[in-house]
């Protein structure tokens, strides 16, 4: 005679899931990972693979390119930095190159004459030397240098 | 002996080296030439690259092929892919937040859709693949196998970040340290600096790894032991 205090649960439980179940979740995660993968790579590397045009190739095409918007790279020549009211204009230098870059908008914390940049915008026109900026982006090297190597530290704790 | 010294030592050593990294790195070192004090970045940002791209997902690339190798179907090396790939998860989402957080002062924007960037973030969806896809399915050798197919297959993109900056014009500044003609670009104590965050950061990955791995043995432990309690309680309501 079974004890009263035993019950059993009888209660329907979920079946395990099943074989097919688990490969439709994985066609799933599949699809779905190759669409991210897809729209990054078309985002990025498919339409933008070179993340810039250098100077001189961007004056060597410069007819076909038109008024197009393009990411310009080239470094910012001496002296040559004017802050204006809507953002700044200055000469940039590569290959042998110049373009008049006149942006709009406020520059990077670093940019500074010297320096690598890249200038989103277009030139003025498809014979024109002078370039329209939208955006600075500053391009630093991958040297790291010290601000002042030559400071010595005084007995007193002092930076010389 | 030896190995029960490191295993006690790891988790000091880790925090010591750590502790040396952020005191050089913040009080130490000058600042540079032209980014100043945002060069602080160098002793954080690629170690955790460094960790993410090589280390983890190196890591969980072996031990997926090594899975597979042969057929051995060795259940220690694909908790360790498993585990090794959540830790390169989180730090490629690291990698991707300390660059957007150096790239907005230095080039003036948080994100840029270069090669570099791009491949990198493309390797995180990777990985989010990875993990999800041993969770599609509760057959294990299933889920194993498919895995490790897939980490076998997204580590063909690590070359691919390490070397766009080489092969494509990329936002992303080229290589300080291993560069093509095996040069330098970093000086004095910003080197020094820079090797002790990449030896404090390598034994961070060997510290997560194997408490990450403990923790998934005792996970698999107690399932165990929950199904064998489960039988044991059907068992004793059909005797009586």
């Amino acid at each position: 005679m079974p004890s009263a205090e035993i019950t059993l649960d009888l209660t329907p439980v979920d079946a395990p899931p099943s074989k097919r179940r688990g490969r439709w979740r994985t066609i799933g995660v599949l699809v779905v990972l190759a669409l991210a993968v897809l729209a990054l790579l078309s985002q990025g590397l498919l339409h933008s693979l070179n993340y810039f045009e250098t100077i001189p190739q961007a004056m060597g095409s410069r007819a076909k390119l038109g008024t197009e918007t393009i990411r310009l790279e080239g470094v910012v020549k001496r002296h040559s930095i004017s802050r204006t009211s809507s953002g700044a204009s200055f000469e940039m230098t590569g290959g042998g190159k110049a373009v008049f870059v006149n942006a709009h908008g406020s520059p990077p914390q670093l940019f500074q004459a010297n320096i690598p940049v890249v200038v989103v915008g277009h030139f003025t026109n498809s014979t024109s030397d002078s370039f329209y900026g939208t955006q600075i982006l500053v391009k630093h090297t991958a040297s790291y240098i010290a601000a002042h190597p030559k400071r010595v530290k005084a007995p007193n704790g002092t930076v010389r | 002996m030896m190995k029960l010294l490191s295993q006690r030592l790891l988790g000091p050593v880790t925090l010591v080296l750590l502790a040396l990294t952020f005191w050089l790195g913040l009080w130490v070192t000058p600042p540079d030439k032209v980014q100043g004090n945002l060069a602080r970045l160098l002793y954080v940002h690629p170690a955790v690259a460094w960790v993410a791209l090589y280390l983890s997902f190196g890591t969980a690339t072996i031990a997926s092929a090594l899975y597979l190798w042969k057929r051995s179907r060795s259940v220690v090396m694909d908790r360790v892919a498993h585990c090794a790939m959540e830790v390169s998860l989180v730090f490629i989402i690291l990698t991707l937040i300390t660059g957007s957080i150096w790239g907005r002062p230095a080039w003036g924007v948080w994100w840029a859709w270069d090669a570099r960037l791009t491949s990198t973030a493309i390797l995180g969806v990777f990985a989010v693949g990875y993990l999800a896809l041993r969770r599609a399915n509760d057959d294990f050798e299933l889920q194993a196998r498919r895995s490790a197919v897939v980490a076998i297959l997204a580590a063909i993109n690590v070359p691919i970040i390490h070397f766009s900056v080489q092969w494509w014009k990329t936002l992303h500044q080229g290589a300080s340290v291993f560069t093509p003609g095996g040069n330098f670009k970093v000086h004095g104590i910003m080197l020094t600096t820079l090797f002790i965050s990449l030896a404090a950061f390598t034994l961070l990955f060997f510290w997560l790894l194997r408490e990450r791995y403990r923790v998934e043995v005792l996970r698999e432990e107690r399932q165990r032991v929950s199904l064998d309690e489960a039988l044991a309680q059907r068992r004793r309501e059909g005797v009586h």
